[in-house]
């Protein structure tokens, strides 16, 4: 790692960067202009998000506090735990502590920095940890092993099942770093009640784990409080989630991050409400008016991701579409699994769904339980991926409901488990019609495949299939 | 060495289950050391442990699996399209770890592309990551459903006095595998470590009656051997799944012996012993889900430096060999762990990364053993 890099803690650096860049637009048009000039490796993002308006804004505003949080929990008295994208941070914000997601840092720390989380990642390599693993969490996680950010008090995630690729990441930092570590495990079928009752025990443990280590007792009241806001937000994102089937589309493909990621970081806070009702004043506008998103204003195709986005390359990834005049339809990572979204509800899988139910300890642990194990990944690669209510199922139904004209993955070639389908998947989305494409970079990792090859290949895709003139 | 034990660690259709299977019997293969063996063995049923052993290309597990994957399940996929997995009459999938787990899938597709290669009883076992109170419920009832799936499958009853009598002889077998070991970590061992790991393999591959009166054999004409392995340097074998005798023959060369291991299909799986009294089924799901030594039981690290550490020990091992099949996270961030601790207590270690299959870096392993003894050797003179 070089000096320079050690030189300032790795979570301040984010903080003040992204802090900055949320007030950067306070100023006149020119003085934004100017700024820009200055960080060039991190002016793609902070375009692309103030182009969609106030929800850009809204969302640099989530990042600088969630780092923020991170930074001043000891000063502020409350516990934090690293944990995962798919472990859904409500219970942790109702229990006052201040979740830390490896994931969300990583893709923080690609955005801004010419080197992306390259020297991060390689230190995972030095501390033991190996090579192959997912950059996902290596971004960041190299930041925590080297002792370079905020003091971690304890780690949590529920991967084991889903991806041990993932959980072996948290254990390994729990190990390097003698933190407490707690697992919620994951059956492989989702709908059934013994996988109901398994995680309902599973979560009750979690919690008696959390207590142990915070000295302090679950409030249910606070609980409800984060329930209840979970519930508004999960309203807001089913209508946003409807609007995104209006062809043309009036979601900017930005949005897809800022939903996932507001998500990952304050489900169940107003940081993330904030972001929803931004996103969906903006997107009702369009709608009515009847435009598309798409800076050009043309509409040419649709794409849906099944798995995750490229964040490298000053996230140049939203840019190529727009350019394209390609309506990015999301993916995974950006779905809702709650009772009342149109996928579940146009496709009849109201029992993989879950429904939020605040009416005493028990439904509320239970509606927690069932949410958590809707969460990304979670939910749909925790089988065999043609089973029902699993990765195929989710794919089709999605590029279907979304009106997509193909289907991409994208990931990191530290996801053993979903590379260990995907052929299979794609051989399947193909046999439905929708044209396939695997990308074989890294999502947060530049140097296995430059974006540059990952655009060439693109372009290949779309004119070879003729799905692009 | 008996030549039916060695034939069956060392050839997948041995003569030990060409025999088992002439006489009209079924065999029932399985990924991981988490599958209790008992209830096969109980239902009449040979209980094999499934390898990638042999394959010599990745043709059609290549095909299926996409290209960051362990070659450990494409070597079993691989096998099982080119048909060599014929015999098996059922097939069981783990969660072992990620790869090993969609094998499940890779093997059901394949079987759609070429005709008969998937066994008609084909089951995924839940096996939780972790042991509680719930988790060991959980797989209470996960045993229960493979036996009750067994039962209706292949119209057998496991009645419980014989799932007690298959438990009391794999205890047996456990105790001669721990008598073998003993034989192998005294000053003067007097096995090896490549017919050792012969030996468990064989247990994994034979009907075990028989294995246990040829491994009991294997141990008093051992015994009884004036040949032994004093003097060479004595290492440890760890990490990712290592089916193959040619990697420790590879390794011992005529300069070392391998006293110990910590491999699943090594001395991993004698393990322990299942309580002989009580519900049976409960025993073996303690037994099972309680042996923690694989990395796939996340949070249990100390635990497993402990066992290392104390194995370590016992055998008076000069330095250990860490590896890891490419791709195997699990094992391969273990072995980091694994490496900073064992170096800070004063055990030399040696990471080695590797490809599962024939071989093929033979070269490149063999001089970094090389160099590893080089440290070793300079350690003895300097002490």
């Amino acid at each position: 790692m070089r000096p320079e890099t050690k030189e300032y803690r790795f979570d301040w650096m984010l903080w003040t960067m992204f802090l900055a860049g949320s007030r950067l637009k306070n100023g006149t048009e020119k003085e934004y202009q100017n700024t820009l000039g200055y960080v060039p490796y991190f002016s793609g993002i902070l375009e692309a998000l103030y182009d969609t308006g106030a929800p850009g804004k809204a969302f640099l505003e989530c990042l600088a506090k969630y780092t923020e949080n991170i930074v001043f929990a000891r000063e502020r008295g409350r516990k934090t735990a690293a944990t995962s994208f798919c472990f859904s941070p409500a219970i942790l914000h109702a229990m006052d502590i201040d979740p830390i997601c490896f994931e969300v840092i990583s893709v923080m720390q690609t955005f801004p920095y010419k080197r992306g989380s390259s020297e991060f990642l390689d230190f995972c390599n030095e501390a033991g940890f190996t090579e192959t693993s997912c950059s996902s969490q290596r971004g960041s996680m190299g930041a925590f092993l080297a002792g370079m950010a905020s003091e971690i008090d304890m780690i949590v995630t529920d991967t084991p099942g889903v991806c041990d690729t993932n959980a072996n990441a948290f254990a390994f930092a729990a190990t390097y770093l003698k933190k407490p570590f707690f697992t919620l495990d994951i059956p492989s079928v989702l709908v059934d009640g013994r996988t109901d009752e398994f995680q309902l025990a599973d979560f009750r443990a979690l919690i008696e784990f959390l207590e142990r280590n915070t000295g302090k007792k679950l409030d249910e009241d606070k609980l409800r409080d984060v329930l209840r806001e979970m519930a508004k937000q999960d309203d807001m994102l089913n209508e946003l989630e409807d609007l995104a089937r209006i062809v043309p589309g009036p979601l900017p493909g930005a949005f897809n991050l800022m939903i996932y990621a507001s998500r990952f970081m304050f489900t169940g806070m107003k940081e993330c409400t904030a972001v929803i009702e931004a996103m969906l004043h903006v997107a009702r506008e369009n709608a009515a008016k009847g435009i598309s998103a798409l800076s050009g204003g043309v509409e040419n195709m649709r794409a849906f991701f099944c798995y995750i986005d490229h964040y490298t390359h000053n996230m140049d990834f939203f840019k190529y579409f727009d350019e394209r005049g390609i309506c990015y339809q999301g993916n995974m990572l950006s779905r809702s699994w709650s009772c009342d979204a149109p996928h579940v509800d146009a496709f009849g899988t109201e029992a993989a769904a879950y429904e939020i139910d605040t009416t005493d300890l028990d439904s509320m642990l239970r509606s927690i339980a069932a949410q958590n194990s809707r969460m990304p990944m979670v939910k749909s690669i925790r089988g065999p991926y043609d089973a029902p209510d699993m990765w195929l199922q989710d794919t089709l139904s999605l590029a279907k409901l979304y009106s997509a004209d193909c289907v991409i993955y994208n990931g990191t070639p530290g996801c053993r488990n979903t590379w260990g389908m995907v052929k299979l998947l794609a051989r399947d989305t193909e046999k439905a019609g929708f044209p396939t494409f695997i990308m074989y970079g890294d999502a947060f990792d530049d140097r296995v495949e430059s974006w540059e090859a990952t655009k060439d290949r693109l372009d290949e895709f779309f004119r070879v299939r003729r799905l692009l003139a | 060495m008996s030549d039916l034990l060695m034939d069956a660690a060392n050839n997948l259709n041995n003569e030990s289950i060409r025999e088992w299977k002439r006489a009209g019997n079924r065999v029932v293969g399985y990924t991981c050391s988490y599958v209790p063996d008992e209830l096969f063995f109980a239902a009449g049923i040979l209980p094999y442990r499934i390898r990638g052993f042999g394959a010599t290309e990745a043709t059609i597990g290549d095909t299926y699996f996409g290209p960051f994957i362990c070659s450990l399940p494409k070597a079993m996929l691989q096998l099982a399209g080119e048909g060599r997995y014929d015999f098996l009459d059922g097939a069981i999938i783990t969660p072992g770890c990620d790869a090993m787990r969609r094998l499940d899938e890779c093997w059901r597709k394949a079987g759609e592309d070429i005709d008969g290669i998937v066994p008609k009883f084909f089951f995924h076992f839940g096996v939780p990551h972790k042991y509680a109170d719930y988790t060991l419920k959980w797989f209470v009832e996960e045993i229960i459903r493979l036996k009750t799936a067994v039962e209706k499958h292949f119209g057998v009853t496991i009645e419980q006095e014989k799932l007690l009598d298959a438990i009391r002889l794999y205890n047996r077998s456990r105790d001669l595998l721990d008598r073998l070991d003993e034989l192998r970590t005294c000053e003067a061992p007097a096995v090896s470590g490549t017919d050792a790991l012969a030996a468990v393999l064989a247990g994994t591959a034979m009907p075990h009656d028989e294995y246990t009166k040829r491994l009991d054999g294997f141990i008093q004409e051992r015994k009884s051997n004036a040949v032994n392995y004093r003097g060479r340097v004595r290492l440890m074998l760890v990490g990712s799944a290592s089916d193959d005798v040619n990697l420790v023959r590879l390794i011992e060369g005529d300069r070392v012996v391998v006293v110990a291991d910590n491999l699943c299909f090594g001395s991993r799986f004698q393990a322990d012993r299942v309580d002989e009294s009580g519900d049976p089924i409960q025993a073996l799901a303690r037994r099972y889900l309680a042996r923690n030594d694989c990395p796939r039981m996340f949070g249990e690290y100390e635990s497993r430096l402990t066992t290392l550490m104390d194995k370590a020990a016992r055998a008076g091992v000069e330095g250990v060999i860490l590896q890891n099949i490419r791709f195997c996270d699990l094992h391969g961030a273990e072995n980091g762990l694994f490496e900073r601790d064992l170096e800070a207590a004063g055990i030399p270690c040696l990471r080695i990364e590797r490809e599962y299959g024939p071989l093929v870096e033979t070269g490149r392993l063999k001089m970094r053993v090389d160099a590893f003894l080089e440290r070793i050797w300079q350690r003895r003179k300097a002490s």
